[in-house]
């Protein structure tokens, strides 16, 4: 059945938050509406189009 | 009560053990690991050719593409105006979660390819366009149109969706840790893609853990590309550092490949965590991913030639219930065997129909499987779409043209008609390429003879080559060669006048000169040289192919048969060892490298690879035969009787075995009544094998009849006739009223015209060599013989005549499936060098059967 994990997300973000699937996505937005970004999506406006 | 049966599959496209093995071996994939050791484990093969929606809705069908529907990436738009990816419409047959929906299952399908539009599924459907954004972060994120069902879920699934915006540098830095310090290399375009790959699967992961978490569900399959595009993006840069690679750009994305490995392993081993262990889980590839040397050195800028990056088999790990525990490695999985075994897991009747097989050796012991003629036949809700959505697109925008014409609807423009024209082309051909994989060439003939007609696309004209060739149609695909040849050089000529006239505008109209498979008719055409015993004109050819291709392996396996022909074992050594690093399960690589072994006298070697390519093809009597002569040179006289008698079974004309059979048995193991029956099969049923020579008047067949004399043969000769008549002896001229003198003497090579091969006896195993000419030298010849005038002005009727005779002999050689053939080439003036020796080594080849068991 489903386990329970100690997860310690930061609105920095990290390749394990999108690991844990929706469950870390739930904790890592909610991470980011609470804390002021510190770390900026790497994808300019410019390329992000191209992506 | 018993539980019922629960079962996640997860699709990895393009998930490769090369990638794989040393990963696992380094602890970097626990997850996969656990996997493993818990369950069974396992290479899979892929179908030609290896596209994806193709190949995905093969592993959830069952079915190939000939019968499922799904060609290629793309299909008409409904109006007819142009092209749009492939959707589940086009999709002909169930797929498995339709059966699980009629038999009362519920299932969650997540982003499988091609799934939009969604289902009516028992359960819930997201489609493979779910993931795709299609505009900045900032502006509102549109959920196409049959995105997911039931369609009230729509607003709660759009939260899952991970934007490529959204993606931190922290999230990247495993793949790219350059991207740290470097800010221009975040601009660079396939940084843009690698985190598009990384934001895709991310919003795939979070849709089906969520769904996982929150449904009650009986079977949840998930499809992730990510492996597949990541490597798309930087496989060239996975190590080791290949010259061509600059040292900065290896520096950059070296560790792109092995951080999406993973990733995959961490969303797999939190997939884990959410299910419990009364599930039943497989990891499933439809293909693998060149990662080595054969990794390709260029794309060609054709639809789908990044397909060539891709290697034939992916890979299969399945565990939990229902499947044998212990971390066995199983083999002869194919991907069409996938929704067939998963049936069985059910326990639900397989459809005959269904043109894979369940795998037992994945099952748990005593899994009964249980069958049925069609699940297509069976009346029934099956939550599939409404029959009016259900259309064959292209069939549909045939439709629309038709009302084009008659003027109900507005013209469409031609450059879309165009393109839904020369997309349909090539979906057509992909079905082609995908029956010649089957065995089913006739369909694939009959396609691609329409297809290079329309279009005299050399690729096209290429495969119907090799088709022709498959199905013994020699002539035609020589025929066709030589077309294709000369379009060749015009495609060539009209490239080099468009290249100078754009040369100012420093266009280079060169690029797309590559195929998708180099040098594929040079191919082809070595291949067919071989198989007419043409080996010094296949030789070079192939050795061509190879230095431009060096990871094709019909290429390293037929180079080795003609080493192994000509008794240069050792360099047929280093062909069958390249060839079986290319393909390590091919049963004629294993056969081939075991024949240079036993002709070098290195018995034991040579046993284990006739071994191993029963192990992977039992059914190959020639192998048994050779198996046979390997056990009687190390004096296992009681296994050459075992490996000759099954080669009899298999093969029961095969006259050599029977002569080794009555050897064994009367002078090593004493058992003569047992060799009776064999004595009596070799003067009573088999005829053997006769040599003939065949060739119209003026191909210069003398010319090749007196060489076989010159070598030893047997041949009639009349005396005081004069030299049309020399060789032919007055009885094939009457072959038609009898021809039981023919077998009785077996050592005589007979000259026989074309017109009277059809009255050759069928119980004879022919070895043939045919004289071929051209028809100018044919007509100038008869023409000459008959008294006329020389080539200004054949008569028609002559020229009918020889295109007649040409015509006999080449539906006759159709005709005989297994037969050993030699093309001498033209030798109307003679034989030169070459030909000669390759006339020898055709002659001599069976002289080369020679049973010594004293040795």
């Amino acid at each position: 059945m489903n386990k329970k994990r100690e997860v310690k997300v930061t609105a920095q973000g990290s390749l394990g938050i999108l690991a844990l699937g929706s469950e870390g996505i739930r904790l890592w937005r909610k991470a980011v509406a609470e804390e002021a970004r510190k770390d900026k999506p790497v994808l300019k406006k410019t390329n992000e189009k191209e992506a | 009560m018993k539980k019922k049966r629960k079962v996640l599959v997860i699709g990895w496209d393009a998930a490769d053990w090369k990638v794989i093995d040393p990963l696992i071996a380094q602890g970097k994939m626990p997850a996969l690991k656990s996997l493993m050791d818990r369950g069974v484990y396992g290479k899979i093969q892929t179908l030609d050719p290896p596209l994806s929606p193709m190949l995905w809705t093969s592993i959830a069908t069952g079915f190939r593409a000939d019968t499922h529907g799904i060609g290629g990436f793309v299909e008409p738009n409904p109006d007819g105006t142009g092209l749009r990816p492939v959707t589940s419409t086009s999709r002909k047959v169930n797929a498995i979660w339709n059966i699980l929906h009629n038999q009362g299952y519920k299932s969650n399908v997540v982003a499988w390819w091609p799934s939009n539009p969604v289902e009516p599924i028992n359960g819930v459907m997201v489609s493979n366009l779910y993931q795709v954004a299609n505009d900045t972060v900032d502006k509102d994120w549109v959920m196409p149109k049959g995105t997911v069902y039931p369609k009230s879920l729509t607003d709660e699934m759009k939260q899952w969706r991970v934007h490529p915006g959204e993606i931190t540098l922290s999230m990247t830095l495993p793949f790219i840790p350059n991207l740290a310090d470097d800010k221009e290399l975040r601009k660079e375009k396939r940084v843009a893609g690698i985190v598009k790959v990384l934001a895709n699967a991310a919003s795939v992961h979070a849709a089906s853990t969520h769904l996982l978490a929150t449904t009650d569900w009986d079977f949840t399959a998930v499809y992730h590309d990510a492996i597949d595009h990541f490597s798309h993006l930087a496989m060239k840069y996975h190590p080791p550092r290949r010259k061509e690679i600059a040292e900065k750009e290896f520096e950059n994305y070296h560790l792109v490949v092995e951080s999406a490995y993973r990733f995959q392993d961490m969303m797999l081993e939190r997939c884990l965590d959410l299910i419990d262990e009364e599930t039943t889980v497989m990891i499933v590839s439809d293909h693998g991913f060149h990662s080595d040397h054969q990794r390709p050195l260029y794309i060609p800028q054709e639809p789908s030639g990044p397909a060539v990056e891709h290697s034939p088999y992916g890979i299969l790990v399945m565990a939990g219930p229902g499947i044998r525990t212990g971390g066995q490695r199983i083999s002869g999985a194919s991907i069409l065997d996938i929704t067939p075994t998963l049936l069985a897991l059910y326990g639900l009747p397989v459809g005959k129909d269904m043109e894979g097989k369940v795998l037992h050796a994945a099952l748990a012991e005593g899994t009964q499987v249980q069958e049925i003629d069609s699940w297509e036949k069976i009346e029934g809700d099956f939550g599939r779409h409404d029959p009016d959505l259900q259309e064959d697109p292209w069939e549909a925008a045939e439709a629309l043209q038709q009302l084009v014409d008659l003027g109900y609807i507005d013209e469409i423009g031609d450059d879309k008609l165009l393109a839904v024209e020369k997309a349909k082309r090539e979906n057509r051909y992909y079905i082609a390429r995908n029956l010649i994989n089957a065995g089913k060439l006739k369909p694939a003939i009959a396609i691609l003879e329409t297809i290079f007609e329309e279009s005299k696309v050399l690729r096209y004209g290429q495969r119907l080559a090799f088709a022709l060739l498959s199905s013994n149609q020699l002539v035609k695909c020589q025929r066709l060669i030589n077309e294709l040849r000369a379009l060749e050089r015009q495609n060539a000529t009209e490239r080099r006048q468009a290249h100078s006239a754009n040369k100012t505008e420093g266009k280079d109209l060169f690029e797309n000169k590559e195929f998708e498979e180099p040098m594929y008719l040079e191919l082809v055409e070595g291949l067919l040289h071989l198989k007419v015993n043409r080996t010094h004109l296949a030789l070079p050819l192939l050795e061509k192919v190879q230095q431009k291709n060096p990871g094709n392996f019909q290429v390293a396996l037929n180079i080795g048969k003609i080493f192994n022909l000509r008794k240069n074992y050792v360099a047929a050594e280093k062909q069958f060892i390249k060839a079986l690093a290319i393909d390590d399960r091919n049963a004629h690589a294993h056969h081939g490298l075991g024949l240079s072994f036993l002709r070098r006298g290195n018995f034991e070697l040579a046993v284990d690879e006739f071994m191993a390519a029963l192990n992977e093809n039992f059914f190959l009597p020639t192998v048994h035969y050779h198996l046979g002569e390997a056990f009687v040179k190390t004096g296992y006289y009681s296994q050459a009787v075992d490996a000759f008698t099954v080669a009899v079974r298999l093969s029961p004309g095969m006259t050599k075995a029977h002569k080794w059979l009555v050897e064994l048995y009367t002078k090593q193991l004493n058992q003569p009544e047992k060799a009776k029956e064999h004595v009596a099969f070799l003067h009573g049923n088999i005829r053997g094998n006769k040599m003939i020579v065949t060739g119209l008047q003026g191909s210069g067949y003398q010319f090749i009849l007196e060489e076989i004399k010159r070598l030893g043969g047997e041949l009639y000769e009349a005396a005081d006739e004069t030299l049309i008549k020399r060789f032919l002896d007055p009885r094939v001229l009457k072959l038609h009223q009898s021809s039981d003198w023919l077998s009785q003497e077996p050592d005589t090579i007979l000259y026989v015209p074309p017109q009277f091969l059809a009255y050759l006896p069928h119980n004879v195993n022919y070895k043939c060599i045919v004289v071929e000419a051209d028809d100018a030298v044919l007509l100038d010849y008869q023409s000459a013989a008959k008294g006329g005038i020389r080539k200004e002005s054949f008569s028609v009727k002559l020229s009918q005549l020889v295109r007649k005779n040409k015509l006999k002999l080449s539906s006759w050689i159709e005709a005989q499936p297994a037969m050993e053939i030699f093309f001498s080439g033209d030798v109307h003036n003679g034989l030169n060098n070459s030909q000669k020796e390759e006339l020898k080594l055709f002659f001599e080849q069976d002289k080369t059967v020679k049973i010594e068991t004293d040795s």
